[in-house]
């Protein structure tokens, strides 16, 4: 439910977007706005893992099996996704 | 930005070690949705100026299905490597690693065969979710837009969208949210499939 929710609050933004009927002082603040709820959303995020008992104590024991499961998996999906575009002739990136 | 964002969740974890409110426990998943819902707006409004986006997407067509395809492919390979380094069979780790970042739902899951392996998965995902916010930015930079979502994985749709549209452009946001809704469809089914095989 939750999917439909952002997709929703999404689709209502970009009609807004696509119509013009924001006020462009509004339009140059998007960019701060973004950043402000963004860095809000990171520390509440970083809130939760500091009340989380279970991370905080286990996290001499099984941090490493952790972190190195974590970073393996993001490396392995970045080559995958590399090599996928690359050899399989995908979308190129516009960076 | 990237130090912003450090700076950020370290002060977030600091608070909550050291200045425990339960008001705010109470309401920490309504601040989320909220802050979330907020965010998702304005990415919404940067798509709907950005008038290339549909063209874009359609250019894409089927090959949209390579970029989800290749993160669980890798991912669960990289759990599997990861397998040969620690003392978990080849079975757990790509079941904690199927997780895909979503650690709340895959941790859930695998506690119900170990509180351990519960914890590992809960750990390994938030580790990525943490990894994924610090090095968005570079690998947007230095590597590709669309491996940014590959180091996201499930969180590619919600918490880590603005990181990843604030990386790259607005159109590899639709990408993200779309990658990000099939990765999230995957993960209750591939990490019970994969616990099978145990």
């Amino acid at each position: 439910m939750q999917i439909f929710l952002y997709l929703i609050i999404m689709l209502i933004g970009a009609f807004i977007g696509s119509k013009n009927f924001i006020p462009e002082k509004f339009e140059n603040k998007l960019s701060t706005l973004q950043n402000m709820c963004l860095l809000f959303l990171l520390g509440i995020m970083g809130y939760k893992i500091g009340i989380n008992n279970d991370i905080l104590t286990n996290f001499h024991r099984i941090g490493f099996k952790a972190f190195l499961i974590a970073s393996l998996c993001i490396a392995f999906s970045i080559l995958f996704v590399k090599l996928s575009y690359t050899v399989g002739g995908g979308h190129k990136n516009d960076n | 930005m990237t130090i912003k964002i450090i700076i950020s969740v370290g002060i977030g974890i600091l608070a909550g070690i050291f200045q425990r409110n339960d008001l705010i426990i109470e309401n920490l998943n309504s601040l989320i949705d909220l802050g979330l819902c907020l965010l998702l707006f304005f990415v919404g409004i940067d798509i709907g100026k950005n008038k290339g986006i549909l063209g874009e997407l359609k250019k894409m067509g089927g090959k949209i299905c390579i970029l989800p395809v290749s993160i669980v492919a890798g991912t669960l390979v990289g759990g599997m490597v990861a397998s040969l380094f620690i003392d978990l069979t080849l079975v757990e780790t790509s079941a904690v690693s199927a997780g895909l970042g979503w650690y709340s739902l895959s941790a859930i899951e695998l506690s119900k065969h170990s509180a351990e392996l519960g914890s590992i998965a809960f750990l390994a995902n938030v580790c990525r979710e943490i990894m994924a916010i610090i090095f968005i930015p570079f690998i947007g930079k230095h590597i590709g837009h669309h491996e940014t979502i590959a180091a996201a994985g499930a969180t590619s749709m919600d918490t880590l969208l603005p990181i990843i549209t604030k990386s790259t452009n607005s159109s590899v946001a639709v990408v993200s949210f779309f990658t990000g809704v099939v990765l999230s469809s995957l993960v209750p089914i591939l990490v019970p499939m994969i616990m099978s095989f145990q």
